[in-house]
């Protein structure tokens, strides 16, 4: 059975300027896997070009066997990966009830959508409290639960995570993770790219570490999270 | 800020409605009206309605959608020229009015997708950019195809629609004159009906998946294409909507006027002013766009006129005194009008929900945020 996520030496960038040299990975069904990396290091062009937001330039990208690179970010969802984007990206203006059913845009199954909604609010209770409030007056963390509980509302295959950490207090992060776990637990596989490396490795089965626009090393979290280079350059210690 | 209670508890639209209906066939409002102030009001309403459905159209694609478009005129002179062509005697087409109401509002929305495709992928100021150059495009060449559009002179006269005959006797029951030429209400009342049937129409597609998309796109475009929103086409359909209402409307203004006026009638101010319209009403909102061309048109049709009469009527100005001309004040007034909004209720007089949430959104709290 191949992969459920295939990569397979992917150039992407912008204008004149590469960004991703040669990317490959892939994710297993059931898996978390974390990209770690500095900044600029060409993780958000990752997962914009798994998702068809950011086109690749050459290589290939397989979901569960059937090439995806080529199709535009619309037709991605509908095959299954949701992309919860750096920086949160919700609609702020709409209320959260909106927003969730915003992420469900790609599904027309009205029972289905309702269960899943019902369980978004069992996963993130404050959001069923603030179901009627425009998403613009969440604090950052409650919009950072919106943005997870938006893009699991499409029921994708493949989660594609974008910094959940960004900007959040420590309490707050290890909320969501506990979260991304339940929901991988529910059979949803994870692409987690994460600055809180440590935090990411100790929640993924496997990991990537990427520079200036490639894979420099990959292996099981445990590996790398006892991989000297690692640690000296991302664990801080 | 929530809406001022004095706006909270208007009536509901059935009311006006009513009063639309009831002003016309009443006959005896409009003609003191006419004796005390000079001016049909009943045929400036024609007017009015005419402009909430290009206010409308234009309120797609800035309100909803959020793409600034700055040439909507310009399709609201396809519309007009599209149907002077098909129906002014000088051309073979002669069609009628059903017809051209259709192929010029098909039309428009084409000259829009054709316009639109190419252009969408731009972001933001750069396709305001491209419309504002298309519509000044159009006027010119409006102008200066002088074989096709009769250059400054516009196409006439453009045929009043044919009136079924089983709604002759009903026309005269209700005290209307069958002639399009003699009774204003019969234009009065087409245009009021296709204002409705729009009104209606944009109401069912602001709460549509389609609506949604739109509003969406408007929020955020990457977080809507992370959606599984189609985000070149949702915005291609909202343009080619915007656009086509615009060509409805310029049908409709060429059959009142009975020509298709100038190339100038379809200018730049003419789009600022529409923009204007929906920005004092509420972007976003139907209500609002629908009371902003209310205000402003009404004002500048109506009111001004009104004003200058009774200026020239007291004796105070002999008609040559630039300064007592209420007209030369106009557009002072308009402007001033527009920065007291901008300063004091920057999200119009009735907004849509969203776009009033996004005027006056506190600041998440500050711990957690990046």
């Amino acid at each position: 059975m191949p992969p459920l996520l295939e990569v397979d030496d992917v150039y992407a960038g912008y204008g004149p300027i590469e960004v991703l040299k040669g990317i490959s990975l892939t994710v297993d069904t059931g898996e978390i896997v974390a990209l770690i990396g500095a900044n600029g290091a060409g993780k958000t062009s990752t997962l914009l070009s798994i998702s068809g937001c950011l086109p690749a330039r050459r290589g290939s990208m397989r979901l569960a066997g059937q090439e995806i690179h080529a199709l535009p970010a619309h037709e991605i969802v509908h095959r299954g990966i949701c992309h919860s984007p750096e920086g949160r990206k919700i609609f702020p203006r709409l209320t959260v009830l909106e927003n969730l059913q915003m992420g469900a845009f790609s599904r027309r199954d009205k029972p289905g959508i309702e269960r899943d909604l019902a369980h978004a609010f069992e996963l993130f209770p404050i959001l069923a409290e603030r179901k009627h409030q425009a998403g613009g007056t969440l604090s950052g963390g409650e919009q950072q639960m919106l943005a997870v509980a938006r893009a699991m509302m499409g029921r994708p295959k493949l989660l594609l995570l974008d910094e959940p950490s960004l900007g959040l207090a420590p309490m707050i992060v290890l909320k969501i993770f506990e979260v991304v776990r339940k929901l991988n637990d529910e059979g949803i596989s994870i692409l987690l790219v994460e600055q809180a490396a440590r935090m990411a490795l100790k929640l993924a089965h496997r990991g990537y570490v990427m520079e200036m626009g490639q894979i420099t090393i990959a292996g099981t979290a445990a590996e790398l999270l006892t991989d000297k280079r690692v640690q000296d350059a991302y664990l801080g210690e | 800020m929530s809406a001022p209670r004095w706006l909270d508890r208007m009536p509901a639209w059935p009311l006006y409605l009513a009063v639309l209906v009831a002003f016309p066939l009443l006959v005896y409002p409009n003609e003191v009206l006419f004796r005390w102030t000079g001016i049909s009001i009943g045929g400036q309403l024609t007017y009015i309605f005419i402009y909430a459905i290009l206010a409308l159209g234009l309120n797609v694609v800035v309100g909803y959608t959020g793409i600034l478009h700055l040439g909507i005129a310009a399709f609201f002179g396809i519309g007009a020229y599209v149907t002077g062509i098909l129906t002014v005697p000088a051309y073979p087409f002669g069609v009628g009015f059903v017809a051209a109401l259709v192929l010029s509002t098909g039309a428009a929305a084409l000259a829009g997708i054709l316009l639109g495709a190419p252009t969408l992928r731009l972001r933001g100021d750069y396709v305001a950019i491209v419309t504002l150059g298309f519509g000044e495009v159009t006027r010119f060449t409006l102008r200066n195809l002088e074989e096709i559009t009769a250059g400054t002179r516009g196409l006439n006269p453009v045929p009043p629609p044919q009136l079924p005959a089983f709604l002759e006797p009903p026309l005269r029951l209700l005290g209307i004159t069958p002639d399009w030429s003699l009774d204003y209400r019969l234009f009065y009342f087409l245009a009021l009906g296709l204002l409705l049937v729009v009104i209606w129409l944009l109401h069912n597609l602001e709460d549509s998946r389609l609506g949604r998309a739109w509003m969406a796109i408007r929020e955020d475009e990457l977080a809507a294409a992370c959606m599984g929103i189609n985000a070149s086409r949702v915005k291609l359909s909202a343009f080619a909507l915007g656009c086509g209402l615009a060509g409805m409307a310029g049908c409709l203004y060429a059959t009142v006027l009975a020509s298709t006026a100038g190339p100038d009638a379809f200018d730049f101010n003419r789009s600022v002013l529409m923009l204007c319209c929906i920005i004092l009403g509420g972007l976003g909102s139907l209500r609002g766009t629908l009371l902003g061309v209310l205000l402003l048109i009404g004002f500048d049709n109506v009111v001004a006129p009104v004003l200058d009469g009774f200026i020239q009527a007291s004796g105070i100005s002999s008609g040559d005194n630039r300064f007592l001309t209420f007209s030369n004040w106009k557009l002072m007034i308009f402007g001033l009008a527009l920065i007291l909004m901008m300063r004091f209720r920057p999200e119009g007089l009735l907004p849509s929900r969203q776009i009033e949430a996004e005027m006056h959104t506190p600041q998440p709290l500050t711990e957690e945020t990046a």
